[in-house]
């Protein structure tokens, strides 16, 4: 225990005076994260509400046909624009996002009293960055259908009511927290992310660097044993991760208080005991990212050998965001149990204000010491190796 | 005192099984000198690691003081100041802090290490240096303060792996000096090294080594006597049957 603490006490030191480390873990780092939540959330809203609120240019093909509905259109804030030769073409290079086409039998059904064709052409395949624009030009054409039928419903001497059978109504039951945008999306695995390799520099300075610039092999001639030694080059990169996640989250929440209202309403605030929460929630996330990074770290050969693994890690906190975007499903307790989903589905209920009962607290913590004890375990049978630190 | 009996070691590489050790024999008493000489790649390095716990032997056994490292590891490396071949220091800890960290791993309090790291610092002439980051230090700093963090805990045996490579002039006068002053305080003192006029100046007993065996032992007088050569140069040519990796 006292060789720990020993041991603790100098990684900490060495780490803290290298001052390059220091400012990527808790300035850059920090800092990189609200930069990137912030910026694509305020790209997002900039977008959203350009698409639904101003001008839309929308070309349309055989404008002629129609003179009224054109006319009709061009006062709800769009500007018609002249058609281009190939429709089709040209949504599909992305020059707009929809092409109106009247159909040339247009005027000859509108006086029949058929229903007259139009076509909204659109690409499917880009439904994040068209599907408001398509929408809005369907509503617009929904909307003017529906007047017109009514009109002609009244001319007839017949109550308009009766087209309408039904009336659908929807009630939202989410909090106001709950409300889900692309930052909550990114923010678990973010999190997650910097919890779990967030010490990465101190823990391959720690073993592989200490290799390399050969004091591992006169450190462990001391008596301090070596599950003693690995323990306390866990905990200092545990404690740099920590300090990490502190720095971002603190620098998230001013992030929050500086952006611009509608912002902050489309987002949530993270009050004390959910700070707190989100702590305990990726405390066991900090531990195994700071074992598995000093595991991999004595047994890579090499400093260089050992930051070639780290893409891997990049991409293991990321997997269950994958699924779940893919896949939402709800929350199941089997699922607290599994590392980086279970942590991702707590973070998202603490940022809704929602309750985590006691059971799930113990699956999440329980099944996370579980998996740091194993990864400790193989760490060290690692750390007893003889190659370890006789590599000349 | 440190003895070693019927120590073997072999690696598997690439190329094959590589025996480094094969078959290891010697006893370096306490108040002597015992120096370990051998060319280059005779498994003198491999042989200090085994004794120092960093390997485990293949076969037969170390006594240190009278303990097994294989069975008492944590006493072995309590009674043993070791310089390894790898004398790395921490750059962005001062030399003090540096002798101070292994002070404190030897389970030392803060006053003794203070203590011993003032007479250590005498006796390697350390001063000018010992304050400041050990960021740039020549060669000689860091091996003198590698030496100096080997020994703060005061142990009864002292091994030294080539201690004087890469050392200026001066500064290998003044380390043999020290282990000369190590030696007259009853202390068990072994080192290794390639360099025969290091060795037959400084040591009580030479133990040569060749192609992991022992090849001669005994005191400088006689190796020459046993060899019949009058000059202790042709004496370590003849034992170990060539004169390859003996100047590298």
């Amino acid at each position: 225990m006292r060789a720990l603490w020993i041991v603790l006490r100098k990684e900490l030191l060495d780490a803290f005076r290298d001052r390059r480390m220091v400012l990527v873990a808790f300035l850059v780092m920090p800092l990189a994260v609200p930069s990137i939540l912030g910026g694509t959330a305020a790209l997002g809203a900039r977008k959203h509400a350009e698409q639904l609120e101003g001008t839309l240019r929308l070309p349309v093909v055989g404008a002629e046909y129609a003179p009224n509905l054109v006319a009709w259109l061009a006062q709800q804030n769009i500007e018609i624009v002249a058609p281009p030769t190939d429709a089709d073409e040209d949504v599909r290079a992305q020059r707009h996002d929809v092409v109106l086409r009247i159909d040339d039998g247009f005027a000859e059904d509108w006086r029949g009293g058929r229903p007259a064709r139009v076509e909204v052409i659109f690409d499917g395949s880009r439904p994040i960055a068209t599907g408001a624009t398509v929408a809005r030009v369907r509503g617009l054409l929904d909307g003017y259908s529906e007047t017109v039928g009514t009109l002609r419903l009244v001319a007839r001497g017949i109550h308009p009511a009766v087209a309408h059978p039904l009336q659908v109504g929807t009630r939202n039951v989410a909090a106001p927290e709950a409300r889900f945008d692309l930052t909550q999306q990114l923010l678990p695995y973010l999190l997650l992310l910097l919890a779990f390799i967030g010490g990465m520099q101190v823990a391959i300075d720690a073993t592989a660097g200490e290799r390399e610039r050969q004091s591992l092999e006169p450190l462990l001639a001391t008596p301090a044993s070596r599950e003693a030694i690995i323990s306390a080059k866990i905990l200092a990169t545990a404690v740099f991760a920590l300090l990490t996640v502190t720095m971002t989250l603190l620098a998230y929440r001013v992030s929050l208080a500086v952006m611009p209202g509608d912002l902050l309403e489309a987002s949530f605030a993270i009050g004390p005991i959910a700070l707190l929460e989100l702590f305990l929630v990726i405390l066991p996330i900090v531990l195994l990212g700071a074992t598995v990074l000093t595991g991999l770290a004595a047994f890579a050969r090499s400093y260089r050998e050992a930051q070639g693994y780290l893409p891997l890690l990049l991409f293991l906190p990321m997997v269950p965001t994958l699924v779940l975007m893919v896949a939402p499903v709800r929350t199941r307790p089997w699922m607290l149990a599994v590392p980086f989903l279970g942590q991702n589905q707590l973070i998202l209920q603490v940022l809704r204000s929602e309750h985590i009962a006691p059971t799930e607290w113990f699956i999440s913590l329980g099944a996370g010491v579980a998996l740091v004890v194993v990864a400790w375990l193989v760490a060290a049978r690692l750390y007893h190796q003889e190659h370890l630190a006789a590599s000349s | 005192m440190i003895r070693v009996e019927g120590l073997r070691k072999s690696f598997r590489t690439r190329n094959g099984v590589v025996h480094a050790v094969d078959g290891v024999d010697f006893e370096a008493a306490d108040g002597r000198i015992t120096g370990l000489l051998g060319p280059n790649g005779a498994g003198k390095t491999t042989t200090l690691r085994m004794l120092y716990t960093l390997m485990a032997p293949d076969a037969g056994r170390v006594l240190v003081d009278g303990l097994d490292p294989a069975t008492h590891p944590a006493r072995v490396r309590a009674s043993l100041g070791v310089l390894p071949d790898a004398r790395g220091i921490y750059k962005r800890l001062t030399a003090r802090e540096n002798v101070a960290y292994f002070g404190a791993l030897h389970g030392l309090d803060t006053h003794t290490i203070a203590e011993r790291t003032e007479r250590l610092c005498q006796a390697l002439d350390m001063h000018e240096f010992i304050d400041r980051r050990a960021e740039g230090f020549s060669q000689g700093q860091r091996t003198k303060t590698a030496i100096a963090r080997s020994l703060v805990h005061d142990p009864r045996n002292v091994v030294l792996d080539e201690p004087s490579n890469g050392l200026d002039v001066m500064t290998t006068r003044g380390l043999r000096d020290f282990l000369l002053q190590l030696r007259n305080e009853g202390r068990c003192v072994l080192f290794s090294s390639h360099i025969m006029q290091e060795v037959a100046r400084l040591c009580d007993h030479i133990v040569v080594i060749a192609h992991g065996r022992v090849v001669a032992s005994g005191s400088p007088d006689e190796l020459r006597a046993g060899t019949g050569c009058a000059n202790l140069e042709d004496a370590f040519v003849k034992v170990i049957g060539s004169e390859e990796g003996l100047y590298a």
